[in-house]
């Protein structure tokens, strides 16, 4: 079992949800590294994680006519892996590739414990307002309030400084609030992504342009790299309900997050 | 020898249903008691019974419209008191929902539990669990639902920096799966309609 998840092939393959996360838990490291036949190891692929939103007993927003957000966002995040995988140099993880159940905290811990480079979550809409219409694109809000601000200030000193400056019995407890807030040093490069990926879907859909949203989304918060929450549509929006079910829209859709990505990567090369 | 055994398990067994029964009956006397003055609690119904004698005040209520994408305003007037009170009295006042037409933000069946107003200015609302478990679910009905209640409160009382939502006295970790409530939630003016 541990054996085939070293091999590059399995890329192509479906992976149980499950299963990554268990791994990306117990061993990150080997995990990383190709080890293609008969070749030198070639310089290890960066990770991509894409989470399809809810799963499992968590359906997400639900449609008038029956359409689950749970299985909007599934069918788009496989069509953007795919897009990916063709034509860049990536190798993406989703958080769940059939309808389970992932805690929110383990969907930042697949991102995390990968080393990814980019986190986008894909979710479909929903509104007490049946008008509600059209695609946004979210980064984290940071809310925090002046204790959390102060003890994240401790960022900003080396580590060593870090275990010097706080008294044995508080450093867990900052531990647990920094990894809880990780999200927090890389706002001003998620919002850039989240711009890129917006405008991609305002030209591709001919929406008129409302910008970019911030708000407290649970699942961006402890992901440790530019992290996006991309709502493709408004589920609770008969109309756009109809096109959601549409494989061709959703492969619109899944080609304008690919362009936003493209473009984001030529202003943030990869260290 | 079976014979008085029998007398001697019949009295036995019969005593002993007799306590349990009693055992029962008063334990769950005793939980309906307990739940009484908790399950009163329907929202302003304390604070309702003292209105008349208090003098009013107007405070702005945020609901959902179909023709704004912000919240908007309604007006309605509250029995002025100290802001605990006065807080208690707009969050039961917002699940009652518009009086003009508007739409509710907040899941009809959801019971005001508790207000309470710590020196921080940390307002921590508890909530029955429709609120979450009876929300419709999608990002922005969950971040109408979260600000109609944080702004409404932050709008109309100085008292109140902050709101910690709570759903039967515990954190829940989102709404309904998307917005986070386990910090307490500073308020958003932007979202409210002619407030940019």
């Amino acid at each position: 079992m541990a054996k085939s998840f070293i091999r590059p092939r399995l890329i192509f393959r479906p992976v149980p949800a499950l299963l990554a996360v268990f791994f990306a838990f117990a061993a990150p490291g080997p995990f990383l590294l190709s080890a293609a036949d008969n070749a030198p190891p070639p310089a290890p692929l960066r990770n991509i994680v894409i989470d399809p939103g809810h799963g499992g007993l968590d359906v997400g927003a639900k449609g008038k006519f029956g359409t689950l957000e749970k299985d909007i966002t599934l069918a788009i995040s496989l069509k953007l892996k795919a897009l990916i995988e063709k034509t860049m140099p990536f190798r993406v993880i989703l958080t769940r590739d059939k309808d389970l159940d992932v805690s929110l905290g383990n969907r930042a811990a697949v991102a995390n414990n990968n080393d990814a480079q980019v986190f986008f979550s894909i979710h479909a809409n929903g509104s007490v307002r049946s008008k509600s219409h059209g695609a946004e694109t979210f980064f984290m809000h940071i809310n925090a309030s002046d204790e959390e601000t102060r003890k994240l200030a401790y960022l900003e000193n080396s580590s060593s400084e870090l275990d010097k400056r706080i008294a044995d019995e508080a450093q867990d407890e900052v531990k647990m609030i920094l990894w809880d807030m990780a999200q927090t040093a890389y706002v001003r490069q998620s919002q850039r992504l989240a711009e890129m990926v917006q405008e991609e879907i305002n030209l591709e859909l001919g929406l008129e342009n409302r910008g970019i949203k911030q708000a407290a989304f649970k699942v961006l918060q402890g992901v440790a790299c530019p992290a996006v929450l991309v709502e493709v549509a408004f589920i609770s929006n008969p109309e756009e309900e109809q096109k959601l079910g549409d494989e061709s829209f959703q492969q619109r859709l899944a080609e304008s997050i690919h362009r936003g990505l493209v473009r984001y990567l030529k202003l943030f090369p990869q260290k | 020898m079976p014979k008085s055994a029998r007398a001697v398990l019949i009295p036995v067994l019969a005593v002993a249903a007799c306590a349990l029964a009693l055992f029962f009956f008063l334990s769950e006397n005793r939980e309906s008691i307990k739940k009484a003055p908790a399950g009163s609690g329907s929202p302003a119904g304390g604070v309702e019974g003292r209105l008349d004698s208090r003098p009013k005040r107007t405070v702005t209520l945020l609901f959902l419209s179909e023709d704004s994408e912000s919240l908007v305003p309604e007006e309605r007037e509250i029995a002025a008191d100290v802001p605990a009170v006065e807080a208690r009295q707009i969050v039961a006042e917002l699940i009652r929902g518009s009086q003009t037409g508007f739409l509710s933000a907040i899941p009809p069946e959801t019971k005001l539990i508790q207000v309470y107003l710590d020196k921080e200015g940390t307002a921590f609302v508890d909530l029955s669990r429709e609120f979450a478990d009876r929300h419709p679910s999608g990002s922005s009905a969950e971040i109408a639902t979260v600000y109609a209640v944080v702004d409404s409160l932050a709008l109309n009382l100085k008292a109140v920096k902050k709101v910690f939502l709570l759903i039967d006295g515990e954190e829940r970790e989102t709404l309904a799966g998307h917005i986070t409530l386990d910090h307490p939630i500073l308020p958003d003016l932007s979202l409210v309609s002619g407030r940019q």
